[in-house]
Formats: structure tokens, sequence, C-alpha cells
């Protein structure tokens, strides 16, 4: 793996709508920059060889760093990655969408549900949203949120940059009703 | 080195978790702090050697001047910057692996389109965060600094130079940062940063092996 760049973001988030948290709530993300394992090669039927050996590094780099950057435990995670233009998408969703980057991450912070995600193809400096939603239980509205991202310089047009997301809380005073209990 | 991986996140997770009393106080006063972290491992295709570490810390304030007009700001700059200085300097000596490890620095602030650029200046070139940022990392120079007004969202990009020897020109770097809600137009981002080395691969001398630009344009 050819990492150019690494980049940790992270949102302490102390009031919000004019009113203080009881106790602030920190959204985090960690990417890595890489180079295109599959870049120049046309298409690539079999992403399998790359997927096994790239998205496990991967998994051992960001975890550590994304922990690192977030105050407690992780509440709600989420993942995402952008694909330089002249890649294919399906490259940023094969290192994201294994079990070999996913599971890591799941194991570290003691979850149990599927990381959502967002994956897209765009030039250096695009935004991208990253959803989180609860480690345990992806029904618990409270924990439904984003982060925003950009890397001014990333991805080039032949890198893969990738990451993970957690947040130590929900959303700040949020009050939404639970799941199941909306009037139809 | 899933097991050297699993070591690091059982030493993480057994950290203090952030003392209760200084969020408490943050959030009557800032509504979010934002940390960013970049290691440019690599550049022009090669390996940078002790790849440096830029770390930019943020805080999102409400403008207290909003709307009047005021002549004295003093007693606002440091009502806010008595708690905000020691947040953003804790965090950024956190994330960079402490004071030793500056060897650049800088400064800036957005300020909301409701604000005055003034207000902005008022809360970065003071000692209540000039000083007291100096003083943590051991610094002499002057601090690098830039200050805007803008919409939310806008970037700023925080210019850098060395801590001791503010014209060692391998140390002119610059971090941005951007924050998508941030400044509303009745609010100011106050943001430091810091380096832990000069520009990857600098190569463009200094001061003292310049060739002179008269004696070139003179030469016949």
């Amino acid at each position: 793996m050819n990492v150019r760049r690494l980049v940790t973001i992270a949102e302490e988030v102390h009031a919000e709508s004019g009113r203080p948290l009881q106790a602030p709530v920190s959204v985090g993300f960690a990417a890595a920059v890489i180079a295109n394992p599959w870049a120049g090669r046309g298409f690539v039927s079999d992403l399998g060889p790359e997927i096994e050996t790239v998205a496990p590094e991967l998994a051992a780099l960001l975890v550590p760093r994304l922990l690192d950057a977030l105050p407690g435990p992780v509440q709600a995670y989420g993942k995402g990655g952008v694909v330089g233009i002249d890649g294919d998408i399906e490259h940023a969703s094969g290192l994201l969408h294994t079990l070999q980057f996913g599971n890591p991450f799941r194991d570290a912070v003691s979850g149990t549900t599927l990381l959502p995600s967002v994956e897209k193809r765009a030039p250096a400096g695009a935004t991208f949203d990253v959803p989180l939603k609860h480690i345990t239980d992806m029904t618990i509205r409270s924990h439904h949120q984003s982060l925003e991202v950009r890397i001014p310089d990333a991805p080039h047009p032949d890198e893969i940059l990738i990451g993970i997301a957690g947040a130590t809380g929900g959303r700040p005073h949020a009050r939404l009703a639970e799941f199941g209990t909306d009037p139809v | 080195m899933v097991c050297a991986m699993q070591e690091t996140i059982v030493a993480v997770a057994e950290q203090e978790p952030e003392p209760a009393a200084e969020g408490a106080a943050l959030g009557t006063l800032v509504r979010k702090l934002v940390i960013q972290v970049d290691d440019l491992e690599r550049e022009a295709g090669r390996d940078v050697p002790h790849a440096p570490r830029r770390v930019v810390v943020a805080g999102v304030v409400a403008n207290p001047w909003v709307g009047r007009r005021v002549d004295d700001l003093s007693r606002e700059v440091e009502e806010i910057l008595e708690p905000l200085a020691p947040a953003l300097i804790d965090r950024l000596l956190r994330h960079i692996g402490g004071a030793a490890e500056v060897r650049a620095f800088g400064k800036g602030a957005l300020v909301g389109v409701g604000g005055e650029v003034e207000h902005g200046a008022a809360l970065i070139h003071t000692p209540h965060l000039g000083d007291r940022f100096r003083g943590a990392v051991g610094g002499t120079s002057i601090i690098a600094f830039g200050e805007v007004r803008a919409e939310p969202g806008a970037a700023l990009s925080i210019p850098m130079w060395h801590t001791r020897e503010a014209a060692t020109r391998s140390h002119y770097q610059s971090a941005e940062i951007r924050i998508s809600d941030a400044p509303r137009a009745d609010e100011i981002v106050i943001a430091i940063a810091a380096s832990s080395g000069p520009r990857p691969f600098a190569r463009i001398g200094d001061r003292r092996t310049d060739p002179s630009a008269r004696t070139r344009k003179d030469r016949p």
C-alpha cells in the first residue's frame, strides 16, 4: 500500500442552537490517501488480490488514528471513500465493503451493525458527507448523523481516499420520537 | 499486524476522559472545536523523510460585537480567550505530540459576514492568544497569521513559519481549514496551527544564498 497522506478531522461540539450540551460530543474521520492499486490497468475483473492486501492494512492504519482523535468510546460509526477521476467507483467500494476492512473497526469498538458508507468519484478537494449510525442498533435515531469531509489536494486522478468515522454520542440535543413510535 | 493494532486500541481506551469542568465552561462560549491532523507521507512520488505533521485547532465562538459599534474590544477579548486559548493550545499540543515537536506556527481568524475583520484581529493579535501559544511551544518569533471575513464553509489558509527563526524559508508553509457551517454571520472562527517540520523536499535556498535581484537585472 502506497500512502501519500493521512488526515484526521474531529469536531467537538459544545453547544447547539445556543444551548450548551451537558457533555461535549465528538465526531471524527480518519482518512488515508493512497495510490489506486488498479490505476492504469484498464478494466480489472478480479479485484480480490489487491483488496486482500490493502484493506486490512488500511484498517490497521486508520482504526488507531480515529480512536486517538476521539476523547471517548465510539457510539456511532460509518465509513466512506472517494476515487480519483481516473478510477472506478468499484475500486473504493472494493476496499470499503470487505470484512477485512470493516471487521477490525467493528471489533475495536464492539460494534455489531453494518457500517453505513458513502462512495463517489470526484476530483481533489471534493466534499463528501459520511453517514454514521449506532454501533449496535441501527434504529436508534438519535445517532443518525453525518460529517462533512474535504481534503483540499486529494484524491489525485490515480488515488483513492478511504476513511472511517466515529462519534462519541448522538446528535446534539436529539429529540426525535423513537423508531416505531411515529403516528402512522 | 492485527495484534499490534489491538494493543494500541486498548491503550487508547484506557485514556482519562476529558475533564467535565472544561466541557461545561466551554459550552457557554464555544459552539464547537475542530481538530485537523495531517501527515504528509509522500510528495512527488517519493517518501518524505520525517513526514511533517500539521495540526490545526479551531474554535467557533459567537461574535460579541455584532450589530453595534464598540471602540474598546478588550473586555470581550479576555472573556473569550481566557477559556478558549488554553483549550486550543492543549489540543494542538496533544495531537502534534508535545511542545518539542512544534517547529513552525501560525494563527488565523474567519469572521462571519455580520462582523468586522477587526473583531477577528482583536482575538488573534493579543497576548491572551499569542503570548500563550508562543510560550507553550518555546517560540520567540512573531506568529504568522491570516484573517478574512467570509461565509460559512470558506477555507482559511493559515500561514506558518519557524517558531524561532521566522526568516527560515524551508519552514514557510500553510495549513487549510474549512468548517462547513461556520462562521455564521454572527460568529468568529479562531484557529491556531503548527507543523513539526519543514515543507517536504524544501529546496528554494534562503536569504543568504539568493542571487541579488538587482545584480541580475543590471547584468549586461
